[in-house]
Parts: C-alpha cells; sequence; structure tokens
C-alpha cells in the first residue's frame, strides 16, 4: 500500500516528465529541410573527396572555400565573395558583390587582395541607383591578358541587360570594350568562356525570335563570337535551354546544363571542334545540376546539386568512367613468336554503372558561381 | 481504518500512474501544437462575404451564373498574393498575383490559370477597373466575386498571403530549389520590405539557372516586373515556377512541422479552407509528383491586349472563356 501523499508526488513527477517527454519527442521528429547548411570548415567532406585531384574553388554564403587533399579551408570573410576562376599564374579572379553593385578583384590563393579590378559603385550613395553597375562571371585569356566579364553597360532606365566586355587583364574597365550585343529585357549575355579561335558564352533570349514554333519565353542558348560585336551564332537550339558551359581540359568537349524550359536540369555533354557542338549526350538526368567543371586532370567532372530532395547545393563528383566510352581490350598476341593469325575479336567490355558521387552532405554552395580548379 | 482511507491498492495506483502519464503526454501534444492550432483558427475557415452584384454586374457577366465542378473531388482554389507593406492601410491591398488552381485528386491533374493583375474588369462591387482592385474595394470575397463572373468559373476557396508572410513561408521551409528561367535585373526594385523609407529603390540581381533561393530573393524573383519585357505575363510564368517550387519542397514537411511553419507565417495568410480539410489535403498534396500532370496556363496575347484603360490590360472574352470553360469546368 502507498501512501496518498507519496502517491500524489510520485503522479506530479510522472506528469512533468511525460509531457515534457512528449513536447522534446515531437519537436525532435520534425523534418530537418530548414536547418541551415554548415559552413565549409565545420563539416566534414566525404572520403570521396580525397580523390578529387588539385584544388576546388567554390563560394558558400558569401565566402570563398578551397577544397584540397579532403580538407576546406576558408579564403574568405563572408562578405558577398562568389564566382571565382583562375589565372594561368595560379591567383583567383572572384566578384565581391554589394547590395546595389559588384565589382571584380584579383585575390591570391590564400584570398588575399591583391588588385581591385573594377569600381562599379555609384560616386554619390543618394543619387539615382541606376548610376551603380554590376559585373559578373570573370574569366581570364589563356595568356592571361585579356579579362572577360559580363557587365551590365549599356543600360537604359528599366533594360538592365548584362553584356560580354572584354577588358586589359591589369587596366580598367573603362579601357574594355562591349563584345556582344544583348537582348533587351532579358538579363542578356553571361558566363563568358575564352576558347580556341573565340568565345562561348550564354545569351538570355526569347525562344520566339528563333523558330515560328517556339513559346514567347525566355530560354538560355550558348553563342559563340570571334570578333567584337560581330553577329554570334547559336550553338544549342531554343528548345534546349542551355547554359553554364565548360570546356574540357583537352578542348574536345562541353559540359554544359540544359533545362529544355522545365524546372529540370540535366548534366549534358558534346563534342566540339572549334566551332560546332556534336550530338548531345545527357549525363544526369535526375538531379537539378548546376556548374559542371572539369578536373584539370581529366579524371571527371564536379557539379553542384542538391543533396536529398529541395535542398541546398552540394558538391558531387562524376567520375569519367560514368561518361566517357570504355576503351576496347587490345588483343592479347598468343605466347612464343609473333601473332600471324587472324586478329581476335576483342570480348566485349563488362557495362559498369559508374554513378556520381556526394562528396559533401550538409553545405549549401552558391549554384549561380562556377567552381575553378587548380591543378 | 483512518490508514486503510489514506492508502491505496496497487491496482488503482497503476491504474492513476497510466492514466497520469496519459493525459500528460496529451497536454504536452497539445502545448506542441498550439501555435499551429492557434494560427489555424486564426487564418483558416475565413468567411468568404460575396458582395451583392450591381445590376451592371449581371449585365456585364459574360456566361450566366456558374455551377460548382461537375467532377467528383474537384476543387479550384483562388491563390492571391497581396503587397502588404507599409505604403499600403492594412485591408486595402491590391493583389499583385491571382492563380486561379484547379485541382483533380482523382486523376492528379493541377491546372494553374494565372490572371494579368492588370486585366481591366468588371468588378463585383461596382463599376471597371484593374482586375488587382476587387480585394482592396471588398475583400477576398470581392476577388473572389470578380472572378467567378468574369470568368465563369466556380471558386471553392481562396489562399491569400501577404509579401512578408512569402517570404517567411520560403524561409520557415529552408529555401527553395528553382531553375530561375528569366535572369532579373532590376535598378528600381521597390525597398519596401525591412525598410525605414518604403518609397526608395533598390537594385536586385536574381541571375538565371539551377538555383536555391532564400525567401528574400524568392520574392525579389516573383515580384519584379522592370526588368521583363513581358511585364506582368513574365512575371506570373516566374510565380508559378515559385509556387511549383513551394509544393515540391512541402512534400518534405512532417506535421510536427506545423508549429514553427505556423509561428513564422504570423498573420501574413488568411484562407477559407477549415482545418479539416487543410489536413486532408497535406496527404494528397505530397501525392502529386508528376511535373506532367500541371499545366500552367497565362493570358498572353492573343488572350490580352495593352493599352487599356491606366495602363491596363483588355481582354479577348471570345478567345479566354473557351480556353477557361476547358480546363476549368
Amino acid at each position: 500500500m502507498i501512501s496518498r501523499f507519496a502517491l500524489a508526488a510520485v503522479l506530479a513527477a510522472v506528469m512533468v516528465l511525460s509531457g515534457t517527454a512528449t513536447f522534446i519527442a515531437l519537436g525532435s521528429r520534425t523534418s530537418r529541410v530548414a536547418v541551415p547548411p554548415e559552413k565549409p570548415t565545420s563539416a566534414t567532406p566525404r572520403a570521396q573527396a580525397l580523390t578529387l585531384p588539385g584544388t576546388l574553388y567554390m563560394s558558400q554564403d558569401g565566402a570563398l572555400y578551397s577544397l584540397s587533399v579532403g580538407r576546406f579551408h576558408q579564403l574568405t570573410p563572408e562578405a558577398g565573395w562568389t564566382q571565382p576562376s583562375m589565372t594561368p599564374d595560379g591567383n583567383i579572379v572572384a566578384v565581391k558583390q554589394a547590395p546595389f553593385y559588384s565589382d571584380i578583384y584579383v585575390l591570391n590563393r590564400f584570398g588575399s587582395v591583391v588588385r581591385r579590378v573594377t569600381n562599379n559603385s555609384a560616386p554619390n550613395k543618394n543619387s539615382d541607383p541606376g548610376l551603380n553597375h554590376w559585373a559578373f562571371y570573370p574569366r581570364l585569356s589563356a595568356d592571361g591578358k585579356t579579362m572577360w566579364l559580363a557587365y551590365d553597360k549599356p543600360k537604359f532606365q528599366y533594360d538592365v541587360v548584362l553584356s560580354i566586355w572584354a577588358m586589359p587583364a591589369t587596366g580598367t574597365i573603362v579601357q574594355g570594350r562591349v563584345w556582344t550585343n544583348a537582348a533587351d529585357y532579358t538579363g542578356g549575355d553571361v558566363q563568358p568562356l575564352p576558347v580556341k579561335g573565340g568565345l562561348m558564352y550564354t545569351k538570355y533570349d526569347f525562344a520566339s525570335r528563333y523558330a515560328a514554333n517556339q513559346p514567347d519565353r525566355l530560354v538560355g542558348m550558348l553563342w559563340f563570337t570571334n570578333r567584337a560585336f560581330s553577329v554570334g551564332r547559336e550553338l544549342t537550339s531554343p528548345s534546349e535551354d542551355c547554359r553554364n558551359p565548360a570546356v574540357s581540359p583537352d578542348g574536345t568537349q562541353v559540359a554544359m546544363i540544359c533545362t529544355y524550359q522545365k524546372q529540370e536540369s540535366y548534366l549534358t555533354i558534346a563534342s566540339w571542334n572549334g566551332s560546332t557542338l556534336g550530338p548531345r549526350k545527357t549525363i544526369i538526368s535526375n538531379q537539378l545540376v548546376a556548374q559542371p567543371t572539369w578536373a584539370p586532370d581529366g579524371s571527371g567532372i564536379a557539379y553542384l546539386a542538391p543533396g536529398a530532395g529541395a535542398g541546398p547545393f552540394q558538391l558531387w563528383w562524376l567520375p569519367r568512367a560514368a561518361y566517357a566510352p570504355i576503351p576496347s581490350p587490345a588483343p592479347t598476341p598468343s605466347p612464343g613468336g609473333p601473332h600471324n593469325g587472324p586478329v581476335p575479336a576483342p570480348s566485349p567490355a563488362t557495362a559498369v554503372v559508374v554513378r556520381p558521387v556526394q562528396v559533401t552532405t550538409n553545405n549549401g554552395f552558391d549554384a549561380t558561381s562556377p567552381l575553378a580548379w587548380s591543378g | 481504518m483512518r490508514a486503510s482511507r489514506r492508502r491505496l491498492s496497487p491496482l488503482r495506483t497503476s491504474f492513476l500512474v497510466v492514466l497520469a502519464i496519459v493525459l500528460s503526454a496529451v497536454a504536452g501534444g497539445l502545448a506542441y501544437f498550439m501555435p499551429a492550432a492557434q494560427l489555424a483558427l486564426d487564418s483558416t475557415g475565413q468567411v468568404i462575404s460575396l458582395p451583392t452584384p450591381s445590376p451592371t454586374a449581371l449585365l456585364a457577366s459574360p456566361t450566366p451564373s456558374p455551377s460548382p465542378s461537375p467532377v467528383t473531388g474537384a476543387f479550384t482554389v483562388l491563390l492571391l498574393g497581396s503587397d502588404d507593406d507599409s505604403k499600403f492601410s492594412a485591408d486595402h491591398v491590391l493583389t499583385q498575383s491571382m492563380i486561379l488552381v484547379r485541382v483533380v485528386p482523382a486523376t492528379k491533374k493541377v491546372t494553374m490559370l494565372s490572371i494579368p493583375r492588370d486585366l481591366y474588369v468588371h468588378l463585383s462591387p461596382g463599376g471597371y477597373g484593374k482586375i488587382d482592385g476587387a480585394y482592396s474595394y471588398g475583400g477576398a470575397g470581392a476577388a473572389i466575386a470578380t472572378v467567378e463572373q468574369d470568368f465563369g468559373v466556380h471558386v471553392d476557396d481562396y489562399i491569400w498571403i501577404g509579401l512578408l508572410g512569402l517570404v517567411k513561408l520560403i524561409d520557415a521551409i529552408g529555401g527553395i530549389d528553382v531553375v530561375t528561367s528569366h535572369p532579373v535585373l532590376d535598378d528600381y526594385y521597390p525597398a519596401d520590405i525591412y525598410s525605414r523609407f518604403p518609397y526608395s529603390y533598390q537594385r536586385v540581381a536574381v541571375l538565371g539557372g539551377p538555383q536555391h533561393l532564400d525567401g528574400l530573393h524568392a520574392m525579389q524573383y516573383v515580384r519584379s516586373r522592370h526588368g521583363d519585357l513581358q511585364s506582368d505575363f513574365g512575371r506570373s510564368q516566374r510565380q508559378q515556377e515559385v509556387l511549383t517550387a513551394i509544393r515540391l519542397k512541402a512534400k518534405e514537411l512532417s506535421p510536427e512541422d506545423l508549429p514553427s511553419l505556423s509561428g513564422a507565417l504570423g498573420g501574413e495568410l488568411k484562407t477559407s479552407i477549415g482545418v479539416s480539410r487543410v489536413a486532408q489535403m497535406l496527404p494528397l498534396a505530397a501525392s502529386f509528383d508528376n511535373p506532367n500532370q500541371i499545366t500552367q496556363l497565362f493570358l498572353l496575347p492573343p488572350y490580352t491586349h495593352g493599352g487599356g484603360p491606366g495602363g491596363s490590360v483588355t481582354a479577348d472574352w471570345g478567345a479566354i472563356l473557351p480556353l477557361v470553360h476547358q480546363y476549368f469546368p
């Protein structure tokens, strides 16, 4: 028999514990959708990160990070840094974006500013906001002498479009000249990519301007031009809706993102002969892929895509075996002398399905920022 | 005798302990879901008061009074998105976004029709004007009645969300993944959110391509219309892209997320849909997983033409009504 007093005390304790436990248990069952991404330096990349060659540079939450030998290093503070690319001498060119403008800087590989390239803020902070300028997607030519960028000049009141500009790498934007004629009210021409014999870039334009059967909607297309302000030509069709071009280290293939005018994105590869793209090969079709980047040694492609579900973008790695044709094995000569008979047909290679590898799980990389990779 | 009265048998003691555990667990659960319940009581089940149509409204109605949806289980919801920043008084806001959504659970088909905010129509409270003014004159009831009389459809329910509500909703679900089909570069975007000067401007740049958007940038993407040659039509396309992304993300939510979601939304959401129907619709929403089953309609030319009174858009009802009746029978 238990005394009523003791029982009351026990019941009170049980009720407090049970109620609190229920509250906590329900709270622990929430989905993880709103959990903010961790900084790459505090998160642990998977072991696969060790397989990535060289050093990869990327942006998260306004800071630049490098990934080398499986470890992330934060190069800059969270201050609007994005869109890194490499210079031939191993420095980094990147964008620093403020609320009203963005500028291009040259940083050393440890993240210290070497030089400010542009100065796009309006002279007077209280003046017309349209007096500020955007500069995005900086790229240096292979010889390091020319800097390519997307710059919002000329613009006309509400018609703000980015055009491709070229300027001396050690000069100022005043010495630069506009290279492309961006279509009005489209977002313009972006993502310049200097290639042998010219320039590849992404042009946004209305599909209906290129084919009568196309809808009156905006699409991305890869374009090529080899002369300033000449009429370039499209490399992809409006229906493919492609962007984010990246040329392979040997210059023979182009990786890109094609969305086919849908809320999906496909990692697509095509051969490149210096003037036209070959047949398209879709490599990944079940992820929202962004920013494909070839490894400098040709061993694979890194890209950004959500980890699971519709979450922030993680780093993924696609080994070369996933998209490159498997070489046929050479016939083995019979021992004991020269081979005189008919050459035996090689046995068919065993089909091995190589899947992309998720390198990070809890980061949130900027999917509008290209990855930069040094060998 | 006295001692035995103060002491309980083990059976009764066990019963009391079990009862205490059950009751306190229920209390803990109620406490956990209290914010969601409060929001549900405050925001859902809003009574729609339809304004009495003026005689001219009846004459101007392009079709007879609409009948309820004939397909079993199908329902039509009017989504309303409003500027509710400090430039407007709370109950007199315009609807920057009006999307008519028809859901057919049996076939898992969804049709979304974006109504241009500048469409020049006969307003249900009386007179003519841009359709975005209907809500400011008579609330959700007037907006629904205007859509019903002009488009000849039956609207079962409405969901209204304010600008800040959209930002908070998207942040509460951890952001959304979108292929931004139209890069947004706007030098004169209204700086009326989180700003001491609601009539000032700011620059925004939402670059194109697949990306993860937080609430603020998603709002910039759907709200800007200066840099879009298609103006409101282009904006409608962007709004439907973001809606689709929100629906995709909502599939990952669990019921335990409701308190934090409701806490984030505050008074930025109103709907005529009752709590019980919301509970029924959550699993339904998760089952719609085929993007090809979503039909998106925009009233671009030749359905509409610019040059209407006061910068409005005029409708070609002869073209619009057959289209609307095809998808919203």
